[in-house]
């Protein structure tokens, strides 16, 4: 019986194996891990550029882009890389505003201070409720951080002498009293040019190294990833701690942008879910996917928004869901994936990621 | 013979009213293969889940090297020298055949290794399981006899003492099952202690230094290979009555 086909057909193709295995190995030298970082420095770089050529309308334009980068590479952390889709953010995006408002308003503290201050809180307060609910999974951890988000917000708004409660607070950032004056539309830009900057260069750092091995791993398969030995509730809580850390420090900036700053703004789950939209279009658990998505969708619903004032969050949507059907695993992995098979269709590419 | 490295007692695993293993005990030793045998549910899976932290143990104990590991987290249980293959193999899909084995070299032992160093181990290893050249190619594009391999490569990446096997011979075709028992000779030869669950019981009797028959979660006999084929409980427990004709039939036919 040694020879039927049905036998042969369990070993993969002879001839495609071949074909496989002559591909000569690619050793990661340094030659090609600087190259493959080179686009980063070079995009601050056009960044820095392109602040020249806008008028001012523009600028705060950018910035908030700048802002949804930064939100969108700390959220695919935990979203994409550990695939612990967390429905919670803002909550962390809050908190880091309401502790910067709070500790320069009372403390007196600078913003410059007040920023990493925030971010360490947040990653605490990420740590504590990370440990219960990351025991959760799917829906059920959705569903527990959305929960997490409602009540600091509830929380944030039942502390008025602290917070201003539903009234909002204004940081002191203009006129005599100013812990730190404020910085403008040109210091914003660049402030979060910096900030979704470092945001993406912290991924970059993670998705290179063992914790992105781990993450990727935990992400595929849990069990599979404590078997190898990964203890897998530490991983998952600092990758939690510090994807809410790092949307923490953009919350705290955005309050200091705001400067009054209030409950329904800064906890609004619109924000968590521009976040999670970016992210899964551009293509969760890559470097370049958050950043593609937030500049696509923050350009695309701004320019919608200006030739469609009535209909604009319709046909974004209507955008949204073409794409997800058309690009289920994200732009970026389309993009990888294509190039290595030398395969473009979309429809082909829908056959194959629908669920 | 050298001080067992890992020592179960008495282990139990209760889902409901279903006792799937009942007071098994069993010493693994180095350089040392046993073989575990049963009917399907017997309890053979279960029982290894438990050794590795996949199940907890509703009584008994898990000792390896003298501490006690009853219940503990299986990444602690990798730590510490233990390792397993999958009935079902699981690779991790989104990654290449490398990095799939690297992991294992990364995070298999309490002191974490350097990427670069992980990845020499996993092409290393790929080399020696057979499956050199396949490196970045993904699990899914593997046979099933290389994935096989691979689920092989990714354990002992972990650089294991105690190395736990659950049916990797399985879909195997008779020609591969050779190689892959040279291979598991060659680890029990480098001192590693080895259990080893399969169907073919031919088979892993021609390689178990001991075999441990399971019926119903409990171990109905165990002892040298030859004999505990011989055993008439096993026969018609396991076997079934077709083997023990044929079994009679050939010594029958066989004296001079």
């Amino acid at each position: 019986m040694a020879q039927t086909p049905h036998a042969t057909g369990i070993v993969a193709d002879p001839a495609e194996a071949s074909s496989h295995s002559s591909v000569p190995a690619r050793p990661s030298s340094p030659w090609r891990t600087a190259l493959s970082l080179a686009p980063g420095p070079l995009l601050l770089i056009a960044a820095f550029a392109l602040q020249t050529q806008l008028y001012t309308g523009q600028v705060r334009m950018v910035t908030t882009i700048f802002m949804f980068v930064g939100l969108a590479a700390a959220w695919n952390l935990i979203g994409g890389y550990a695939g612990y889709a967390c429905f919670g953010q803002v909550g962390f995006f809050g908190l880091g505003g309401y502790t910067t408002a709070v500790l320069m308003t009372h403390a007196k503290l600078s913003f410059w201070l007040a920023l990493p201050l925030s971010a360490l809180a947040a990653g605490a307060f990420a740590a504590l409720v990370g440990w219960p609910l990351l025991r959760l999974r799917g829906h059920y951890f959705a569903v527990a951080t959305l929960g997490v988000a409602e009540g600091l917000r509830e929380i944030v708004l039942n502390l008025p002498e602290l917070t201003g409660g539903g009234a909002g607070i204004t940081l002191p950032s203009v006129g005599s009293d100013a812990v730190t004056p404020w910085l403008g539309n040109d210091g914003f830009y660049v402030l979060f040019l910096l900030l979704a900057a470092a945001i993406v260069a912290v991924c970059a750092a993670v998705a290179a190294t063992r914790g992105g091995y781990a993450l990727r791993a935990i992400h595929q398969d849990e069990e599979g990833a404590a078997a190898v030995g990964i203890n897998t509730t530490w991983v998952k809580t600092c990758a939690f701690a510090g994807s809410a850390a790092l949307t923490a420090a953009v919350g705290s900036a955005y309050a200091f942008q705001q400067v009054t700053i209030f409950p329904e703004r800064l906890f609004d789950v619109h924000i968590t879910v521009l976040m999670v939209v970016m992210v899964v279009l551009g293509g969760a658990g890559t470097l370049a996917g958050p950043v593609v998505g937030a500049v696509f969708i923050a350009y695309v619903s701004e320019w919608l928004r200006e030739q469609l004032p009535q209909g604009h969050a319709f046909v974004l949507g209507a955008l949204i869901v073409v794409a997800v059907i058309l690009l289920p695993q994200g732009f970026t992995n389309y993009l990888r994936d294509a190039l290595r098979e030398r395969r473009f269709s979309l429809l082909a590419n829908v056959r194959r990621y629908r669920l | 013979m050298s001080a067992p490295l890992l020592v179960a007692r008495d282990l139990t695993c209760r889902f409901g009213g279903l006792l799937a293993v009942q007071g098994v005990s069993l010493e693994l030793s180095p350089g040392r293969l046993l073989g575990v045998i049963g009917a399907n549910g017997a309890g053979k899976s279960t029982l290894i889940n438990m050794l590795t932290g996949h199940q907890r143990p509703t009584s008994g104990t898990v000792t390896i090297e003298g501490s006690d590991y009853t219940g503990a987290r299986p990444w602690r249980i990798t730590h510490a020298g233990v390792a397993r293959t999958f009935q079902i193999a699981k690779p991790f899909r989104g990654m290449s055949v490398l990095d799939n084995v690297a992991l294992g070299a990364l995070f298999g032992q309490s002191r974490a290794l350097p990427l670069a160093t992980a990845k020499r181990h996993a092409r290393e290893l790929l080399e020696r399981v057979g499956l050199g050249g396949k490196d970045e190619l993904t699990p899914s594009e593997l046979s099933v006899a290389d994935a096989r391999r691979l689920e092989l490569a990714k354990a002992l990446a972990l650089r294991p003492k105690v190395l736990l096997l659950d049916e990797v011979l399985a879909g195997l075709r008779p020609a591969e099952i050779d190689p892959a028992l040279a291979l598991i000779d060659s680890l029990r030869r480098d001192g590693l202690a080895l259990l080893m669950v399969e169907h073919l019981v031919r088979v892993l009797s021609s390689v178990s230094d001991e075999l441990l028959v399971l019926h119903h979660g409990q171990v109905l006999t165990r002892g040298p290979a030859q004999e505990v084929l011989h055993d008439e409980r096993v026969v018609a427990a396991y076997l079934g009555s077709r083997y023990a004709a044929r079994q009679r039939a050939r010594e029958a036919g066989s004296p001079a």
